[in-house]
């Protein structure tokens, strides 16, 4: 699904990500009023958590923005086809590899999820300095054409 | 090659090869740290050596919180700000012929001295370099070289009492006869050594480090100490180990995210079975005997938690003895039947509860009911443990119990407050059933019915066992003064110091069914004891009684008038301002100056 994301589509799932990822928030904020157990008396847990939810969210929100710049911003096609699915897996590598990390941890650390953090912020971060870095008229490396 | 690969991958392979690459590291990574058994394999602990707790915040930050909040940590301090509690601005103690008087050197350090009131040199003039104790009093701790080197240290005979904020006597914290007036070999009888004492309970992997050969400017053949310790008061390596080897193993992130399962390279004591959990306990909260005495003295014990203390050391039983000797020196820190009367034995009494069960796994052991990392640093109660929770795994609570259930909990009944320690009466830690009917016409040692119903006797209590359910000894025959004055109160007047200090702890206990004025009226003769600790303890029950809802507020000031440490002729005149406020005692005189008759073949002196 991720190689054939259209702007329109980029657009849609980073809505849809952003949704996900907000939605946590009430999951925490009900934990936080409930006083769960597995919560409040676990705070390598809670901060992990938090960490999802906000990095979610917000790389969502990058995301939406990232699509819209793509478009404004005219990158060529088939460098945008493989920036949109980069940015959207990064994002949600992100906050799934926290929140999971989280919930399922070591004694002193996170879970071993916590090691798709550092893919997904590589993959987002790529596909921002593509976005940056590749002009209209640049051709596919490698490219004759 | 590569630049075919380049090409034909495109966009693709610039925004996820990283990812990948990285991910491919990551796995192979996490599978060489699984396959490596040096990053799993038991190792020597001592070998690696210490870590010091600032290097456990990183990966512990909720138990170093807790642990920063415990009166462990601040067990011995270096006498600097905060960690001094005493005004140290001027004070002054007078006491027994010597006047204490507490100020700053130029330098801000706490400085004593201490003088004859009849003139000529200073006892003591001397800066203070630790502090030891942050909970109930601190005791400072100075460098005087009597001897043994410029490393000595020894411990000053005045502490500062935190709850009522006043000085106190060292002589008087010790249950023992006041010395004689103007003496000075009595006023310092608890002058005492840090190095081969306070040290050992009081710091992190602490050595002693005596010698007895000339060491520098030491004379041949004198002990010489060279004092170190790992760390200042109770840090993570006192209960967990050197930490040394666990650190180098754990700063492998790979490591840290595959090991949910433990590392033998520290010890943990949540993870252990009650006797090893307990024994790294025992080491300070059960005085013991060490197999080589000299050998600690030297290095330290050389225990590590996790091992079988008693193969570091035996704990002190009443019939312990020691060097072949037929002297059982350690008795008189015991009642009768073997339980421990003062604290420092909490481990003994745990060894001696049916609940204990030799330590195997499912019996009880310290972590049971205490925690180290909780919230509330006083007592360390687990959470969820305290009261009748704590018994609640194993015992089917009882509904019956004649509804003591609603009034008091299991400790009150089972963990009487038998125990002295630090001026206070304390919880004894052997778990006991309560026969009141098997101690009748005995007065050697309290009970927990007659420790609460303090207007009562053992006879009353026996017979009212069968009412509430339960099960005990008939009553034996009574002595004479039992059918004329409650067991308390017995106690109280004829008992040994220890007894008389803890009946009138229990005469103060929110939960005693009888009215405060009548405990009031009861403890004034205490006030009058010989041993300085009893009358402080009479005098703090008394405050608290005083402090109640509705009491006469002339008479907590009648009650603060009266200083437990001052000279028989300052004393008198508030005990006798309050025998007139609050009536006579109980007691008929022939029959208290009988039963005070008693006081003398009970004299005591033990520790604190």
């Amino acid at each position: 699904m991720l190689r054939r994301v259209s702007p329109e589509r980029h657009l849609r799932l980073s809505l849809a990500l952003a949704a996900l990822f907000l939605a946590t928030g009430l999951w925490l904020e009900a934990m936080i009023g409930l006083r769960l157990g597995g919560w409040v008396d676990d705070p390598l847990r809670r901060e992990f958590l938090r960490l999802g939810h906000a990095h979610g969210g917000l790389l969502a929100l990058l995301n939406l923005g990232l699509g819209l710049a793509l478009e404004r911003l005219g990158t060529p096609d088939p460098w945008a086809r493989a920036i949109r699915p980069a940015a959207l897996l990064g994002a949600l590598l992100v906050g799934l590899g926290f929140i999971v990390g989280g919930l399922w941890h070591g004694p002193t650390d996170p879970g071993l999820p916590v090691l798709v953090v550092p893919a997904g912020a590589l993959m987002l971060l790529g596909a921002l300095v593509a976005g940056a870095l590749v002009r209209r008229g640049d051709r596919r490396p490698g490219s004759s054409v | 090659m590569t630049r075919s690969l380049l090409r034909r991958a495109g966009p693709g392979l610039w925004l996820f090869g990283p990812a990948l690459a990285w991910l491919a590291v990551a796995v192979l990574g996490l599978i060489w740290t699984a396959r490596e058994p040096g990053a799993w394999a038991p190792i020597d602990r001592r070998a690696g050596g210490l870590a010091g707790s600032s290097s456990c915040v990183a990966c512990h930050p909720a138990q170093a919180t807790s642990w920063r909040r415990s009166y462990h940590r601040t067990m011995t301090q270096p006498a600097s700000g905060a960690a001094v509690l005493a005004p140290f601005a001027g004070e002054s103690l007078l006491y027994q012929g010597f006047r204490a008087t507490m100020t700053r050197s130029n330098f801000g350090l706490p400085h004593l001295r201490v003088e004859s009131v009849e003139g000529g040199a200073p006892l003591l003039d001397l800066d203070v370099a630790l502090t030891v104790g942050s909970h109930r009093y601190q005791q400072y701790v100075a460098r005087v070289d009597r001897g043994g080197g410029p490393g000595e240290l020894w411990r000053l005979p005045v502490a500062w009492h935190l709850g009522e904020r006043r000085w106190i006597p060292m002589n008087a914290a010790f249950l023992e006869p006041e010395g004689e007036p103007g003496d000075a070999d009595d006023y310092l009888r608890h002058f005492s050594r840090w190095n081969d004492n306070c040290i050992l309970c009081h710091n992190t992997e602490p050595v002693p480090g005596l010698s007895d050969r000339s060491h520098g400017t030491g004379p041949e053949g004198q002990a010489w100490f060279a004092s170190r310790v790992g760390e200042f008061g109770i840090a993570c390596e006192a209960c967990h180990g050197p930490a040394g080897a666990h650190v180098a193993r754990q700063a492998d992130p790979a490591r840290r995210l595959l090991g949910g399962a433990g590392d033998p390279a520290i010890a943990d004591p949540g993870r252990m079975t009650p006797r090893a959990e307990s024994g790294a306990c025992g080491r300070c909260h059960g005085n013991r005997i060490a197999a080589d005495v000299a050998a600690v003295l030297r290095a330290g014990d050389g225990f590590l938690p996790g091992e079988d203390l008693a193969a570091r050391s035996r704990p002190i039983f009443a019939d312990s003895r020691v060097g072949g000797s037929d002297e059982t020196p350690f008795a008189t820190r015991f009642w009768p039947d073997g339980t421990p009367r003062l604290s420092a034995y909490e481990y003994q009494g745990l060894l001696q509860s049916p609940c204990y069960q030799d330590g195997q796994a499912g019996g009880l052991g310290c972590n049971h009911c205490h925690d180290m990392h909780g919230e509330r640093p006083d007592m360390q109660v687990r959470a969820g443990r305290a009261g009748q929770a704590a018994c609640a795994g194993c015992h089917a609570l009882d509904p019956g119990h004649g509804g003591h259930g609603a009034a008091i909990d299991c400790q009150g009944c089972h963990m009487p407050r038998i125990t002295y320690g630090l001026l206070e009466g304390m919880i004894s830690h052997r778990i006991s059933s309560p026969d009141p009917g098997a101690w009748v016409g005995r007065h050697d040692q309290p009970d927990a019915c007659t420790q609460c119903h303090v207007d009562r006797s053992r006879r009353w209590a026996a017979e009212q066992l069968p009412q509430l359910g339960l099960a005990g000894t008939a009553a034996g025959e009574e002595a004479s003064e039992e059918a004329w004055a409650p067991r308390v109160l017995l106690d109280l007047h004829g008992g040994d110091p220890v007894q008389r200090g803890l009946a009138a702890h229990a005469l103060a206990r929110p939960e005693v069914p009888v009215p405060a004025t009548t405990r009031l009226a009861w403890l004034v003769d205490a006030l009058e004891d010989g041993y300085p600790a009893v009358r402080w303890m009479a005098w703090r029950a008394m405050q608290r009684l005083a402090a109640g809802q509705g009491m006469d507020p002339k008479l907590s000031e009648l009650i603060i008038a009266y200083d437990p440490h001052a000279e028989a002729a300052t004393r008198l005149p508030a005990v006798d301002a309050l025998r007139a406020r609050l009536g006579p005692g109980p007691l008929a005189e022939e029959r208290r100056l009988a039963l005070e008759a008693r006081q003398d073949a009970s004299l005591l002196s033990i520790g604190e």
